[in-house]
């Protein structure tokens, strides 16, 4: 099975530098916003589609990273420092492809690929030079070139690639643009060359007979000019069908059913079928009930190779969080995989409650706590401890976790290298259960906080103590008499 | 794994004997020089199959050099801009290391240093290992025609682990791929030489099983053997007519007959008639009765009797032109055909 082993992008949006490599099976994006995940989507499209005019329609000046740009054109504008696009797309499980495997890709090693370079043109660097000499600050974009290659430097074209793939975009979901490119693909890989071409053929002809049979009485009463039904490659079979479910065309369903059915039935295994199927936010739309099918129907996939760019916890953790990889705001050139997680943690997250694993896996510092009086109370006692620094300016989590399970939430800041500070309780034996359990986890950015009086051995307890007279004052059984 | 390198004579069969060792399982690598053999090949492989089989690779030799072995290893880090047939000014001298040596100011590569840059950018074990990795059958046709630093490359890349069969035909020698300077120079001016090249790059030598001409009548065979000097032995005991015609009248018939294909040394477009140039007919196997057109020193030639003393390219051709024919062979003086001549 033709499978994408690694992607690298160079000056393509926010990434100057990107090298991810993916797992054969499941890849599953995370990151908050901006931080390039449906850009990662769009540039595995690009590159397999091998479509200029996709390309051209999207605009360079928007595919170029705006940095890079603006370095060059504030830098010495030097036609040699000129930036360039590159995206390359590392594939395996080709046999018998030559055409694809060679060395011309920026890691120079043998292997099979196809790239899109976008590059100024050498013929027009004189213009370019006119150009850049009057000291204005729009960039020559209109004289770079955009090539598919394969690594071994053969021409790649829309029909010969070499790899199928879909991507569906939640947020594009009632879009006709991509709806008929939806549906177009998907009757690609339902339909053989044949079948395509017979049906096409067949399609002329009822038209045909059609214009013969039904306007006959009309056109038999004109003379020079007559009706006939249009046949173009703007009016054929493949801009004609729909996909239907009961007879009802699904464009015409709600967004959330549109969204299931598109990539369920894109999940479906064919003889034909896809290789490859990108998912930008599947949750979008979903209630809770179709988001737990959708994830059952993605566990069951076979023989594709998926992508899902996603903000859900509950996705990330019930598919695998083995299969994460984190995509940085700050340093989008360096990802995170989580693939380094043990398997007993991954299990917990993909069977435990409904959790924020994603919420403490995206953010820098945190404070995991125990229980919700903690929670409620974290923010006050932040302020007061910092002299009036809010949790939210500081930048700083905070995490309710069910006590028994802190470990688990403990690797994964280990594996990220998040600052975390977490609280528990004592339970009455502060060297076993504080700092005994905890010697494998503990290191300068992760510590366990709790009261070392064995005494004071849970939160409220602690704070009862520490504010007897409030407490008393507040909750005292005589106040609940009205002295009136 | 069997190599070997099959020397046949002009009408043998050369490309009937590769064509049938084909099948529809194993990958097949088939390189030749010309671009009218590609076409025969490809039409052959269409005829046989009925399609051209995936699992069948037909490069002229440039361009299996170009996009095999070269583009794949270099292309990106060399920045080239295609192949150029001009050859390098003599003015310009460059060492081996200087990239400038194989490739135009504008990063176009001489085609005939193309094979040398590959070798000497220790590209051939990595050649080998493409090959082996993506083939199990290598055919070489027309390989006599390879010379200068392409031979060199064929040899070192027969080393690959792959059933290998050359076949080619000595004195059919007329085109070389490229030369450099004195690069394998007098490859071709000694049979036992050549043949020696072939032994020491471990390929089997093959004289017996394309040593018979299936188109070539045995006057035809006899004919060559002993004017020419090329031993060519014919399949079967048909006979067909040899002869000199100078008449002027029958001459001017033979012209006008557009059936009988007239061969020149060369410039055969500069007459209005069904006619190619010798070394342009290799490969073609489609004429009945062939005219062959002698030059005023080629027809001393043949009143003395023999053709062995001439040119060894011209003999080369001469050999080509008058191998074609299935029937007859008639030769006449291009005097004759003076007033036809366009200018």
């Amino acid at each position: 099975m033709a499978t994408i082993r690694r992607i690298v992008l160079k000056n393509f949006k926010r990434f100057k530098n990107l090298e991810l490599e993916f797992d054969p099976e499941l890849n599953l994006l995370v990151g908050g916003n901006e931080a390039g995940k449906s850009s990662v989507l769009q540039a595995l499209d690009i590159v397999l589609s091998a479509s200029r005019s996709k390309v051209e329609s999207l605009g360079l000046e928007t595919l170029f990273n705006a940095e890079c740009i603006s370095e060059f054109l504030t830098g010495g504008r030097r036609i040699t420092d000129l930036p360039e696009l590159l995206l390359e797309v590392y594939l395996e499980g080709i046999d018998g492809h030559h055409e694809l495997d060679g060395r011309n890709n920026s890691k120079g090693i043998d292997h099979l690929g196809i790239k899109m370079v976008c590059k100024p043109v050498d013929e027009y660097t004189k213009e370019i030079q006119t150009i850049l000499s009057e000291k204005h600050d729009s960039f020559p974009f209109e004289y770079y070139s955009v090539h598919f290659q394969s690594f071994s430097d053969e021409a790649i074209f829309p029909y010969k690639k070499p790899l199928k793939h879909l991507l569906i975009d939640s947020s594009q979901i009632n879009n006709e643009y991509a709806t008929r490119e939806y549906t177009r693909s998907m009757y690609a890989t339902h339909a053989s060359v044949v079948q395509r071409n017979y049906h096409s053929f067949e399609y002329r002809k009822v038209k045909s007979k059609f214009k013969d049979d039904v306007f006959k009485e009309m056109n038999d009463g004109l003379d020079a000019y007559k009706f006939h039904v249009r046949t173009s490659p703007k009016a054929n079979v493949e801009t004609d069908i729909i996909i239907t479910e009961g007879d009802i065309p699904i464009d015409s369903k709600g967004k959330g059913r549109q969204c299931f059915i598109k990539t369920e039935f894109a999940l479906q295994n064919r003889e034909h079928a896809l290789d490859a199927l990108l998912l930008e936010e599947p949750e979008n739309h979903l209630s809770h009930v179709h988001m737990h099918k959708l994830i059952e129907r993605i566990r069951a996939s076979v023989r594709k190779q998926l992508f899902i760019a996603t903000h859900s916890s509950f996705i990330a953790t019930r598919l695998n969080l083995k299969k994460v990889l984190i995509l940085s705001e700050e340093h989008p050139s360096r990802p995170t995989s989580l693939k380094d997680l043990s398997g007993g943690t991954a299990n917990f997250f993909m069977k435990a409650p409904d959790n924020n694993v994603l919420e403490l896996a995206l953010c820098k510092k945190a404070i995991l706590v125990e229980g919700d009086a903690e929670f409620i109370l974290m923010d006050a006692l932040y302020r007061n401890s910092s002299g009036g620094a809010s949790t939210d300016t500081d930048g700083i989590h905070i995490i309710s976790v069910d006590g028994t399970s802190f470990k688990r939430y403990l690797e994964l800041a280990q594996l990220l290298g998040i600052k975390v500070a977490a609280i528990r309780d004592n339970d009455r034996n502060y060297k076993i259960n504080c700092v005994d359990n905890y010697s494998d986890y503990t290191s300068a950015s992760i510590q366990i906080f709790a009261d070392k009086n064995d005494a004071r051995y849970t939160f409220e307890v602690c704070m009862y103590q520490d504010n007897k007279a409030i407490c008393d004052g507040q909750f005292a059984a005589g106040r609940k008499t009205l002295t009136v | 794994m069997d190599k070997s390198v099959i020397f046949a004579v002009a009408g043998s069969g050369k490309a009937s004997l590769l064509i049938e060792r084909l099948n529809e399982q194993q990958r097949f690598l088939i390189i030749t020089y010309t671009e009218s053999n590609y076409s025969n090949l490809r039409y052959k492989i269409i005829q046989r199959f009925g399609y051209f089989p995936g699992n069948i690779s037909l490069y002229t030799y440039f361009k299996f050099l170009h996009s095999f072995c070269y583009r794949p290893f270099l292309r990106l880090k060399k920045n080239t801009k295609g192949v150029t047939f001009k050859l390098p000014p003599t003015s310009e001298r460059f060492p081996l290391t200087n990239d400038r040596r194989f490739m135009t100011l504008g990063r176009r590569l001489y085609a005939n240093r193309l094979a040398k840059f590959v070798e000497q950018s220790n590209l051939v074990g990595d050649v080998i290992a493409r090959m082996e990795k993506y083939f199990d059958v290598f055919f070489v046709d027309e390989v006599q025609d390879f010379a200068g630093h392409d031979f060199n490359f064929l040899m070192a890349i027969s080393a690959a682990k792959l059933d290998t069969s050359f076949v080619g035909d000595f004195f059919q020698h007329t085109f070389d791929t490229s030369r450099d300077g004195n690069v394998n120079g007098s490859l071709h001016t000694d049979y036992n030489a050549y043949v020696a090249r072939f032994k020491s790059a471990k390929l089997k030598i093959d004289t017996e099983s394309l040593k018979k001409s299936r188109r070539c009548s045995k006057s035809v065979c006899e004919f060559i053997t002993e004017k020419i000097g090329v031993t060519i032995e014919a399949h079967d005991d048909r006979e067909s007519i040899v002869k000199y015609e100078d008449d002027p009248a029958i001459v001017s018939a033979i012209y006008e007959d557009s059936k009988t294909v007239k061969l020149f040394l060369k410039e055969h477009y500069k007459y209005n008639c069904y006619s190619q140039n010798w070394g342009a007919s290799k490969g073609v196997d489609l004429y009945q009765d062939v005219c062959v057109v002698l030059n005023s020193s080629n027809v001393k030639a043949w009143h003395s009797g023999s053709f062995q003393g001439i040119n060894p390219e011209t003999r080369n051709k001469l050999y080509v032109a008058c191998s074609r024919t299935r029937g007859n062979l008639t030769f006449i003086p291009e005097v004759l055909l003076k007033t036809f001549k366009r200018s």
